[in-house]
């Protein structure tokens, strides 16, 4: 991969659709993870730093100081405006709000936390005419690792073509430090969350055998190829398909002539 | 040959992307229709795999002769029975050259195939990005009398079947993966292309929702004279049987004899027009 190219593409893309959008700029979450500060960057390059905005979006279960040095980092080096906003309050309302509300369960609660970073991300968006900037990689999304309406809202997502370990080659190439590089990902959704552990497999593995998913190979070339289970690619196979429900949202059943999120084949606005 | 027969019309549901529920999903079926002493038994169109698997179609085609063909061809001989079937057919020259496929078993094995000539790329079908289309109608001698086969999107073009019963089909075999909003075209255009052709047709259609997809099913055996004559419920599973007797044809064929009135130089004048369209 021609990483030089990848950032020509991907920074054009990004000035092309805030152009077309006759937007001011673009927002983003900016956790000081890779995938929101190569995005982060990227945005800088594409539109300048003084049209991007850098949402710091804490709470106390999370939080962690490295984290917000490291999206602070991000923010000096590449001249973005930048505005923190502690959420802690706000969970703690929906926590107490709902009457089903359950602390123990921790997926349907981290949940509410990634949608409530899209609400702060949307209001500040609206109010600014900003369009957002989504920062899920290929390796998340293609094994549904986000939250459906979270994290993965946005208008754009200029890096969801690219694997965690393409990410990080990117991230080198356009400046980004080794100490966030080499940070382990974490959605940050409960204490000690680590992607790599959830996902059961570290991502220069997985990203090997959805590279072989996504040029048809079968689950027995990969696993002969990648001297690793047949059973581990064929249960990553298996998250991969079952999570497309994620992807491809607007889901009716089909009932007149044409159908909204099925043969409206429209261009985008 | 037999001049009569009973035809089963097994209407189901499909796993998407499940080959081997499917295969025996439809083993039970034959099973049941053995039971009501069919001769043939007739599934829907992609009946091995669904209808709405997408990417997934490149590791679930099959070769003919293959792993799933092979398995219904002994279940065939086990049982006796005709059984026709669809399937995503992989060339055996290529790697992903993919055919959307009908496939005729006899008691004796693998009798003949079609390929299906019109493949919809348009509203919500995308058949044109994942199959080739075949260039070949398919009319197949078998014990129970000359049987054609046509696949779906093949009934709104009347040259095909008219081509299948030129060949000498008695009976016209349509299988079919229709979603509801269509149901009145196919319900009119199964009479019409029996009405025409003077000849029987079986129509069987799956039902099942597949991604936002509801298959409204009413599968239906047509007689020459357009009756239907056995219907299958709408929108649920079922199975039906019917006897046909290809005696019947006669009457119909001296009624409105639609074979006999054929004008051939008609054709050259609808190929020319068609090109210039």
């Amino acid at each position: 991969m021609d990483l030089q190219e990848v950032e020509t593409r991907i920074t054009r893309f990004i000035d092309g659709y805030v152009e077309k959008a006759a937007c001011k700029g673009v927002i983003l979450g900016l956790s000081g993870g890779i995938d929101s500060c190569t995005v982060a960057a990227l945005s800088a390059k594409a539109v300048g730093g003084s049209k991007v905005l850098g949402l710091m979006l804490p709470e106390s279960e999370t939080y962690n100081i490295e984290d917000i040095r490291h999206a602070q980092a991000i923010v000096k080096k590449f001249k973005l405006k930048s505005q923190l906003c502690d959420i802690t309050s706000t969970l703690k309302s929906f926590y107490e709000s709902i009457p089903a509300f359950e602390p123990s369960e921790k997926v349907p609660k981290g949940n509410i936390k990634a949608r409530t970073r899209m609400i702060y991300l949307y209001y500040y968006a609206n109010r600014l005419d900003l369009l957002v900037c989504g920062s899920s990689d290929k390796s998340e999304t293609m094994m549904g690792y986000f939250t459906k309406w979270g994290d993965v809202a946005a208008d754009i997502s200029p890096i969801m073509d690219l694997y965690k370990t393409q990410v990080r080659r990117l991230a080198r190439c356009i400046g980004i430090s080794e100490e966030i590089i080499k940070k382990p990902p974490s959605p940050a959704l409960w204490p000690g969350q680590l992607a790599e552990t959830e996902l059961g497999v570290g991502y220069e593995t997985l990203d090997l055998i959805l590279y072989g998913l996504e040029h048809f190979m079968t689950v027995k070339e990969i696993a002969e190829q990648l001297k690793v289970g047949e059973e581990l690619v064929s249960k990553i196979k298996l998250k991969w398909l079952s999570a497309e429900h994620k992807r491809r949202m607007l889901l009716t059943t089909k009932l007149a002539y044409r159908t909204v999120g099925a043969d409206f084949r429209l261009k985008r606005g | 040959m037999k001049q009569t027969l009973r035809i089963a019309l097994a209407q189901i549901s499909c796993k998407q992307g499940e080959k081997a529920a499917n295969l025996r999903r439809i083993e039970e079926e034959v099973m049941k229709a053995k039971k009501l002493s069919a001769d043939l038994v007739v599934f829907p169109e992609l009946s091995l795999t669904g209808y709405v698997v997408r990417d997934q179609i490149y590791e679930l085609a099959e070769t003919i002769p293959g792993p799933s063909t092979g398995a219904l061809e002994d279940l065939a001989r086990k049982t006796r029975m005709h059984i026709v079937f669809g399937m995503p057919e992989l060339s055996e020259k290529t790697q992903a050259t993919i055919y959307n496929t009908a496939v005729l078993m006899g008691p004796k094995g693998f009798i003949g195939k079609y390929r299906k000539m019109h493949l919809p790329t348009h509203s919500v079908f995308e058949e044109k990005r994942y199959f080739r289309p075949g260039y070949q109608v398919a009319a197949f001698n078998t014990e129970l009398g000359k049987i054609g086969l046509i696949i779906c999107y093949d009934l709104f073009f009347p040259e095909i079947s008219r081509l299948t019963r030129l060949a000498g089909s008695q009976l016209i075999i349509c299988i079919s993966a229709s979603p509801g909003v269509r149901r009145a075209f196919f319900e009119t255009l199964t009479s019409a292309r029996a009405i025409e052709n003077t000849a029987f047709l079986a129509y069987v259609n799956l039902v099942g929702v597949e991604d936002g997809l509801q298959f409204w099913g009413g599968s239906r055996l047509i007689g020459p004279q357009g009756k239907v004559l056995v219907r299958a419920k709408y929108d649920e599973e079922d199975l039906v049987t019917c006897d046909l007797a290809y005696a019947d044809i006669r009457a119909v064929e001296t009624f409105v004899p639609t074979l006999k009135d054929l004008r051939p130089e008609l054709f050259d004048e609808l190929k020319k027009s068609a090109e210039q369209l």
